[in-house]
C-alpha cells in the first residue's frame, strides 16, 4: 500500500514462536470440520449471502483454496494444483499466521487490514471482490482463529 | 422511560459564505469540551462520554456533526451531487472555530479522535488562543496511504465499512461496542468517509511544524490505542516527542476508537487528563 | 417524438453532453460497462470506459457485447424521455417495478450504477 511502511515484529514475539506451528485449517484431515464450522456460523451465513468466490490462503509454501458458492463453503482444497483457479489470495509467512491465529492476537495481527498495512500479510488478485465480501472473509478468518485454539489444535 | 441527559439541537452557521444547518448534542455543565468525531463518523461516537456524570459534572460536553455527517445534512445551497466531497483543513478548522464562537464557548477544551486527533494538532498550531487545551486521540503528524478507492465505490456497499472499521478496534474490547463502531460507519453517506480521508491521509502533514506548538498557550495531550494500525503508537509517540511540553499516553488494550469500543477502559486514561485540565485550565 | 438514442444525427451531441455532466462524472466513476438499450426492435449500445461514454453504437450486431440491457417499447421510451415525465416514468427503478421496462443481463452491475443510468436518462430528457 503506497506510503505505508510496515513495522517490524517485535523480537519478543518472534522469540515466542519456538517451533513450527501446525495450522489446523491446512490439515487435510480436518477440512470437513472447518467447512462445517464456517457454514454453521450465523454471522457468516449473513455476511456471505450472494458470495461466490474462490479464496486462496497461503502460509509460506502451504496453500489451500476455500470455494464459496452462494454463501456456502462447498469445498476446501488443501495443497491444490497450480491449475486450480482462485479469485483473490491472502498470504503470510507461517510465523505471522501463528500470531494472527492467536485467540488474543498481538497488535496489528488482529485485523487482516492491519496485518497487511503494518506487517507482512498480503492480499491480491480480484481485490474488488475481496472488499465486496470483506465481512464474510473477515468472519471466516475469525472462525479459523477460534478453530485453531480449540483443544488439540497446536503441535 | 429512562431519559439520558443528552439534548440535541439544530442551529445555523455560515462558513466560507455557505449557510449550514448543523446538529449538535450537549450534556453537562462546566468547562466547555468540544468533541470531534472521526472521518465518516458522527457525534453518536461520544455517547458514552456524554453520559458519564463524572465528566459532565465538570464539563459542558458538546458534540457536533460536521456538515454532511450524521444529522447535519449537506447545505441546501450547494449542488453537492455534482461535486466530489473532500474535507480540507481550512474548512474543518474554520467550521470548528465558527461553531465554537456561535455557541459562545469560552476557549473550550477540544477532544478529537482520528481525523479529530489530527485536527487537535492543527488547532494547537494555528488557533492556540481559541482553545485552552487539545486532546488528540489516535493523533499523528502524517498518516499517508489510507484513502483507498474501495471506501467509496459503486460496487461496494457500506457493509465493507462496517467490517473494516469493526476490525480497527482492539480484539479485547466488548463485542457489542466494537460492532457499534462498524454500524455508525456503515450508515455514513457513500462519499463521506473517503472524502474525509482526503484531510486525514492526503492533506494533513505537520511533520515539520510541530516544534512551533507552544504548550504554554495551549496544553497538548496525545493518546493512542495499542491496537491502532492506522496511526500506530510508534507514530503517535514520535509526533508527541516533537512537541515540547506535550504529554503522550499509550492506551493498552484499545484500538482506533477508544471512546466507543471500550469507554470504561478509555476512561482510565482519559479521566486523569480531564481532571488535570479542569484543575489547571478550568 | 423520436427516441433520442435512436437518432443517428443526435448521438455525438448526446455523448458530449453526457461526458461533460458533473453529476454523471461522479456517478459513473470506475464504470466500464456496455449497456444495451432496446426500443421495440431497435437497439443501441452505450459503451462506457472508466466513467466516460466512449461510443454510442446504433444498430449493433448480435456479436456486440453488452453487460446489461434496458428494454421497453418505443412508446414507453418516449414517455420515459419526456422532459416532465408522468408518474412511474420518472426513473429506471420506478419503471421496472411498474413493468414499464425490463432490466436483463448483469443486474448487479445495473443496480450498482443506477445513479449513473438515471442521470443519463435525465440528460437524454434535457437533450431531446
Amino acid at each position: 500500500m503506497p506510503g505505508v511502511k510496515p513495522s517490524t515484529v517485535p523480537g519478543r514475539l518472534l522469540a515466542e514462536v519456538v517451533s513450527m506451528m501446525k495450522i489446523r485449517f491446512l490439515d487435510p484431515n480436518g477440512v470437513e470440520n472447518v467447512q462445517e464450522r464456517i457454514n454453521s456460523d450465523p454471522e457468516f451465513r449473513i455476511a456471505a449471502k450472494y458470495m461466490s468466490q474462490d479464496i486462496l490462503i497461503a502460509a509460506d509454501d502451504q496453500q489451500c483454496i476455500f470455494k464459496v458458492r452462494d454463501g456456502v463453503i462447498t469445498k476446501i482444497m488443501v495443497n491444490p494444483s497450480p491449475m486450480e483457479p482462485w479469485d483473490f489470495f491472502i498470504k503470510a509467512p507461517e510465523k505471522s499466521w501463528e500470531l494472527f491465529l492467536r485467540l488474543l492476537p498481538p497488535p496489528f495481527f488482529h485485523s487482516l487490514f492491519g496485518a497487511t498495512i503494518r506487517e507482512d500479510f498480503r492480499f491480491g488478485g480480484n481485490v474488488e471482490a475481496m472488499f465486496t465480501h470483506y465481512w464474510a472473509t473477515q468472519r471466516m478468518l475469525t472462525i479459523l482463529r477460534q478453530f485453531q485454539n480449540e483443544p488439540g489444535g497446536k503441535s | 422511560m429512562r431519559l439520558e441527559s443528552i439534548t440535541g439541537k439544530y442551529g445555523y452557521i455560515t462558513v466560507h459564505g455557505v449557510k449550514y444547518r448543523v446538529y449538535f448534542e450537549e450534556s453537562g455543565e462546566g468547562v466547555p469540551l468540544l468533541c470531534q468525531h472521526t472521518a465518516g463518523g458522527d457525534g453518536r461516537q461520544w455517547r458514552h462520554l456524554m453520559n458519564d456524570e463524572e465528566v459532565t459534572s465538570k464539563y459542558r460536553v458538546v458534540a457536533v456533526d460536521l456538515p454532511y455527517h450524521g444529522r447535519s445534512l449537506p447545505p441546501e445551497s450547494v449542488e453537492w451531487w455534482t461535486e466530489e466531497y473532500k474535507l480540507t483543513k481550512r474548512f474543518f478548522m474554520d467550521f470548528l472555530v465558527e461553531f465554537s464562537h456561535a455557541l459562545g464557548l469560552d476557549r473550550p477544551v477540544f477532544i478529537g479522535c482520528s481525523m479529530g486527533g489530527h485536527m487537535a494538532l492543527d488547532l494547537a498550531l494555528e488557533c492556540p488562543d481559541e482553545f485552552r487545551a487539545v486532546i488528540g486521540l489516535e493523533s499523528a503528524e502524517f498518516t499517508p496511504g489510507l484513502d483507498i478507492i474501495w471506501f467509496n465505490h459503486p460496487r461496494i456497499s457500506g457493509e465493507f465499512r462496517f467490517a473494516n472499521l469493526f476490525e480497527s478496534t482492539a480484539p479485547s474490547s466488548p463485542e457489542k461496542y466494537r460492532r457499534e463502531v462498524g454500524w455508525v460507519y456503515s450508515q455514513s453517506a457513500p462519499p463521506v468517509f473517503r472524502g474525509d480521508l482526503h484531510y486525514y491521509s492526503v492533506e494533513h502533514n505537520v511533520t515539520d511544524q510541530l516544534h512551533q506548538i507552544d504548550t504554554s498557550r495551549i496544553a497538548v495531550y496525545l493518546l493512542c490505542g495499542e491496537y491502532d494500525f492506522a496511526s500506530t503508537p510508534e507514530m503517535c509517540q514520535q509526533t508527541a516527542s516533537k512537541i515540547k511540553g506535550a504529554k503522550y499516553t499509550e492506551m493498552k488494550g484499545l484500538g482506533h476508537f477508544p471512546v466507543i469500543e471500550n469507554y470504561e477502559l478509555c476512561k482510565t486514561y482519559l479521566m486523569p487528563i480531564l481532571e488535570e485540565i479542569s484543575k489547571i485550565h478550568g | 417524438m423520436k427516441v433520442i438514442f435512436l437518432d443517428s444525427n443526435k448521438l455525438d451531441h448526446l455523448r458530449n453532453t453526457i461526458n461533460h455532466d458533473a453529476e454523471f462524472k461522479l456517478a459513473a466513476r470506475y464504470m466500464s460497462e456496455d449497456i444495451l438499450l432496446e426500443a421495440d426492435d431497435s437497439r443501441c449500445i452505450f459503451k462506457v470506459r472508466d466513467g466516460v461514454l466512449t461510443e454510442i453504437n446504433l444498430g449493433p450486431s448480435s456479436d456486440d457485447h453488452w453487460s446489461f440491457s434496458i428494454k421497453a417499447t418505443a412508446e414507453s421510451w418516449e414517455k420515459l424521455l419526456q422532459s416532465s415525465p408522468s408518474p412511474f416514468y420518472t426513473g429506471l427503478n420506478a419503471g421496472l417495478i411498474r413493468g414499464i421496462l425490463q432490466i436483463t443481463g448483469n443486474e448487479e452491475v445495473a443496480f450498482a450504477y443506477l445513479w449513473a443510468m438515471n442521470r443519463m436518462l435525465d440528460i437524454m430528457r434535457q437533450t431531446s
